[in-house]
């Protein structure tokens, strides 16, 4: 059951054992500062709570003794990845100008080191901000790895070896995740996303080994700046629980865009040779490359924080089990964001952190809303979700649904001459009109789907989107003027003539 | 009541009649003895016949519109049910579900030329032949130089300056003009509308007058669209407009434009991106009178940071030209001399020899046509959309008067267009989006409203070094929480406004 944190003057409330009121350094303390931990520290010490954070000391590479304040997103995900996106897209700009009538003559250089340099900058400035965030909230900060000792205390191992020991009324875990490299011989050669944000050199040659986002975003940012990408992946297509329809664009994009998709292939053994890294993949084939990323998949981080110790449940897949509330089976330890692997997003861990402080020191129980939560992958071109799948929409609706897609060339392809059409979807309840899931394949798709996530959150129906006058010349306006409908879909995965 | 063979379905959807009245003869359809319903207006639709299965069948059937007129059962003929005069936004896209609603149609437009004139035009009209989309793709051309400082944060150089060729991207410009109107042309025989091409009159309630041959029809469509209007100053004739800006064989050096509303910004930002000395004459004190106060600011602050000089409170009151072959733009404050004037002082409605006092079309005070809630003017059969009735002249806007148009005479859905919440945009760079109440006029509507703004480097800047900014802003009602007004300028804020109009 929720706790209500006790006003200025009121007795603190029993402890867990049902002894009298106990004394605590903090009302909360969380471990690991980023999106989720930050966010959760700095809304409960608005209301009025002592609230103090642990975080690894700052490195480009994570690992289980480095980090540092602003995590994942801040670090080593989000943020350096759309700068490295946004380097890479223009390459396709500069070829785009042409047939505006720009010439470029002479040569275009790009230079990995001063982009790379000019990242770092902006993550330290961040890094910073986000420290002077935490000190503007009266948060304590502490430099060093938390590990649970018992249900209301936590020690942080500092630099120095030296260990401090907080006791806390409540317990926050917020750790994130970290890649999981691929086990196989020579892997020590291979990187993950934290490397690949970081390189020394500018890769030539890469191979990657994923089909998810992370491999289909890094595929893209090298293969923008220049370098040969070789992509290899499990299924037949990549993006795995994504609309099927999208992946198909997605992989088609890859593909124009210079990118050699191996679907259905995986990687075997890497060895050191001259000339760089030789991988030997299952159907026999070699490369030579200069890097081999492995974007296989992300881990919750839960090793050596105490949890088996205090016996907080972890699930099958080594994230910590929580309820609605993000309340672990330890009454006094919680637990948000990529280490609980629900959905692992920035803006969905800040709203785990917002609803967790709420419920737990504003007096106002919250549970986060997992519906309809809009995600991009920025790719070249970027593609973004919200709402079901198609697949998902049949199997879950009671009802037929209607299909809306379009596919055409933006306005900015007819003269530049690039074939690259953009590609809409939207998803209906034939009977109650609702709109259930729409995407987007195109430039700019993430920002217009922003918009469609509030209208799904509001219950739009098809209608709706159709009574909105567009907004013209742009992408999105082709939103509200899909008049016809591709298919109509029944329960039971009959397409229908429309 | 029950189907059966031999009876026929009105094509009207909300038709539930729709059984034979009259049997009709069609001079020139395959169908002789084609049955009709007489529910709407009047008019007489094509209709489906029910085979002997009770199964209704698609027939490509046109019927000649008939009148009330007739006496005695018979009734006057017409050649058409509809003629939409003006093939731009809206009277494409009337003419077009007319015709897919069971009407005979025909549109009548003026032969294509890149400078509009009481002689020519051409299938598209405004916004595709000059205005949204030119416009659009000079705007993408001329926003490659800031992507080129942009990538200099990115880690690219260039081993020399990017050169921009003017002519290669009007050339290119009017290329994908000439597929457009070919596209549009395409559309309308699709939906078997007919193409006049020629500037229509209107000679009665009932007769459209084309290059000299009469045709008759139960509904007559004004959709001529507007045109730029230059102020009456001496020398006027020396000025360009946006028609011929987006034609010129070369690009000026040196550009003084006069207006201040979303025409004069946007190709104050062409001229600009593209490295024209650019000057912009405002008589208001702010640019981009009607939009929200903090946006009017925040652009003009943008784009004088870009190099863009602004004059406000300026009125123009001549123009010279110079044995240079340059231009002197006298104002009531001073003088300017550049290599061209451009005016983009306002829009005016095309209603001038259309025949529309002869047959007693009320026109108001700026010239547009009157039209009730329906499109309908205070003639019985005429009927006007688009930027020549001057609601709110936009592309989008008129569409959906054309589809309410043709769902309230043809599709037997008394269809009004919806004004709400009307979302546009100003391609500036940073382009503006915009919806709903400004913060001044929801004070004066709500009362209390909460503002939320937020202003802030956006990411792309952070590494490209560039001083520019995003500004957002939310205004919400405070007794009903609605979002009443959001205003964004910003890159790409045009994209993320649209489904943000969906949703108030």
């Amino acid at each position: 059951m929720p706790r209500t944190f006790p006003q200025p003057g009121e007795q603190a409330l029993h402890d867990d054992n049902g002894e009298g009121p106990v004394e605590y350094d903090y009302d909360l303390f969380v471990i690991g500062a980023g999106s989720g931990g930050v966010r959760a520290s700095r809304t409960a010490a608005g209301f009025g709570a002592k609230v103090a954070i642990c975080e690894l000391p700052y490195h480009p590479i994570s690992s289980e003794s480095a980090g540092g304040i602003g995590g994942t997103c801040v670090l080593r995900g989000c943020v350096p990845k759309k700068i490295l996106v946004y380097g890479s897209a223009f390459g396709g700009e500069f070829q785009d100008a042409r047939e505006f009538g720009w010439n470029i003559n002479g040569d275009i250089t790009f230079d990995w080191k001063r982009l790379i340099a000019n990242k770092t900058k902006e993550i330290i400035r961040l890094n910073g901000v986000y420290k002077r965030l935490l000190a503007g909230s009266k948060v304590d900060m502490y430099e060093g790895g938390g590990k649970i000792v018992d249900p209301h205390t936590v020690d942080v191992e500092q630099t120095g070896g030296e260990v401090k020991r907080f006791t806390a009324k409540k317990i926050l875990v917020a750790t994130g995740g970290r890649a999981v490299p691929l086990n196989i011989p020579g892997k020590e050669l291979a990187i993950t996303s934290d490397e690949g944000l970081s390189l020394e050199e500018f890769p030539k040659r890469v191979v990657i080994a994923g089909g998810g986002y992370i491999a289909v975003e890094f595929a893209g940012i090298y293969s923008g700046m220049g370098a040969k990408v070789d992509l290899f992946y499990r299924k037949p297509l990549p993006l795995t629980g994504f609309d099927e329809e999208m992946r198909e664009v997605v992989a088609r994009n890859l593909e124009n865009r210079g990118i050699k998709c191996h679907p259905e292939t995986n990687l075997t053994k890497l060895e050191k040779v001259a000339g760089g890294i030789k991988v030997t993949v299952d159907n026999g084939e070699e490369h030579e490359v200069d890097a081999v990323m492995f974007a296989t998949g992300r881990k919750p981080s839960t090793k050596n924080i105490g949890l088996e110790d205090v016996g907080v449940e972890l699930d099958k897949t080594g994230a910590i089990k929580v309820n609605e509330y993000s309340q672990t089976n330890v009454p006094s330890i919680w637990a948000i964001g990529d280490v609980t692997n629900r959905i692992n997003l920035t803006p969905v861990a800040l709203m785990e952190g917002t609803c967790f402080a709420k419920t737990e020191f504003g007096g106002k129980p919250m549970k986060p809303d997992y519906e309809n939560v809009a995600s991009a992958v920025f790719c070249q071109p970027p593609l973004s979700v919200v709402g079901l799948t198609e697949d998902k929409a049949v199997k879950q609706a009671k009802n037929d649904i209607l299909v809306f897609t379009s596919s055409f060339n933006p306005m900015k392809n007819t003269i530049s001459g690039r074939v690259e059409k953009t590609f809409m979807k939207l998803i209906v309840d034939a009977v109650t009109d609702k709109v259930l899931g729409a995407g987007m394949v195109g430039p700019d798709a993430a920002e217009i789907m922003q918009g469609v996530a509030i209208a799904l959150k509001c219950g739009a129906t098809k209608a709706q989107f159709d009574a909105t006058v567009g907004i013209h010349p742009t992408a999105a306006e082709e939103l509200v003027t899909m008049r016809t409908a591709t298919r109509r879909v029944t329960p039971k995965g009959e397409v229908l003539k429309v | 009541m029950a189907i059966t063979a031999g009876m026929s379905k009105c094509v009207g959807a909300a038709c539930v009649r729709g059984i034979v009245v009259k049997e009709v003869i069609l001079g020139r359809h395959r169908y002789p003895h084609t049955p009709v319903c007489t529910n709407f207006y009047g008019v007489r639709l094509s209709v489906r016949p029910w085979n002997s299965r009770g199964v209704y069948m698609r027939q490509d059937l046109k019927v000649k519109a008939m009148s009330t007129n007739g006496e005695n059962g018979y009734y006057k003929e017409y050649d058409y049910d509809l003629i939409a005069i003006g093939a731009g936004s809206g009277g494409v896209r009337a003419a077009r579900f007319a015709s897919q609603f069971g009407a005979n149609v025909a549109v009548c437009e003026m032969p294509f030329a890149p400078i509009s004139s009481d002689e020519a035009g051409g299938v598209g009209g405004t916004c595709v032949l000059r205005g949204c989309v030119p416009k659009k793709l000079l705007v993408y051309g001329a926003n490659f130089p800031h992507d080129f400082e942009s990538s200099r944060g990115f880690g690219w150089s260039f081993e020399t300056e990017p050169k921009h060729d003017w002519k290669t991207l009007i050339t290119n410009k009017n290329a994908e003009l000439n597929r457009l109107t070919g596209v549009y042309k395409s559309l309308l025989q699709k939906s078997e509308v007919d193409l006049i091409e020629g500037r229509g009159k209107i000679v009665d309630a009932h007769t459209v007058e084309v290059k000299g041959k009469q045709y008759t029809t139960q509904h007559i469509l004004v959709s001529v669209g507007g045109r730029a209007t230059v102020p009456n100053i001496p020398g006027k004739e020396n000025a360009i407009t946006s028609d011929e800006a987006l034609n010129l064989s070369e690009r000026p050096n040196k550009i003084c434009i006069v207006g201040g509303g979303y025409i004069a910004l946007e190709f104050a930002g062409i001229f600009a991106g593209l490295g024209t000395e650019v000057h912009v004459f405002v008589r208001q004190p702010k640019v981009l009178r009607g939009f929200d106060e903090e946006i009017r600011d925040f652009i003009a602050a943008q784009l004088q940071a870009q190099g863009i000089v602004f004059h406000f409170g300026e009125s123009p009151t001549a123009i010279e030209k110079r044995n240079d072959g340059t231009f002197c733009l006298v104002t009531d404050s001073g003088k300017e001399v550049s290599d061209l004037v451009m005016f983009a002082t306002g829009r005016a409605p095309n209603t001038k020899n259309l025949g529309l006092e002869e047959v007693g079309v009320k026109l108001d005070k700026r010239g547009a046509i009157e039209v009730d809630s329906f499109s309908r003017t205070n003639v019985d059969s005429i009927w006007a959309i688009g930027d020549v009735t001057n609601r709110i002249n936009l592309t989008p806007v008129a569409l959906m008067e054309g589809m309410a148009m043709a769902k309230t005479a043809f599709g037997n859905e008394p269809t009004k267009p919806d004004y709400r919440f009307i979302a546009s945009a100003v391609f500036t760079q940073p382009p503006i989006g915009t919806v709903g109440y400004t913060e001044e006029q929801a004070v004066e509507k709500f009362g209390d409203v909460d503002v939320y703004t937020s202003t802030f480097r956006p990411m792309k800047a952070t590494l490209s070094g560039l001083p520019e900014k995003t500004f957002m802003k939310i205004i919400v009602d405070a007794s009903s929480d609605k979002v009443v007004g959001i205003h964004m300028c910003g890159d790409e804020t045009p994209e993320i406004l649209q489904l943000k109009s969906s949703s108030p």
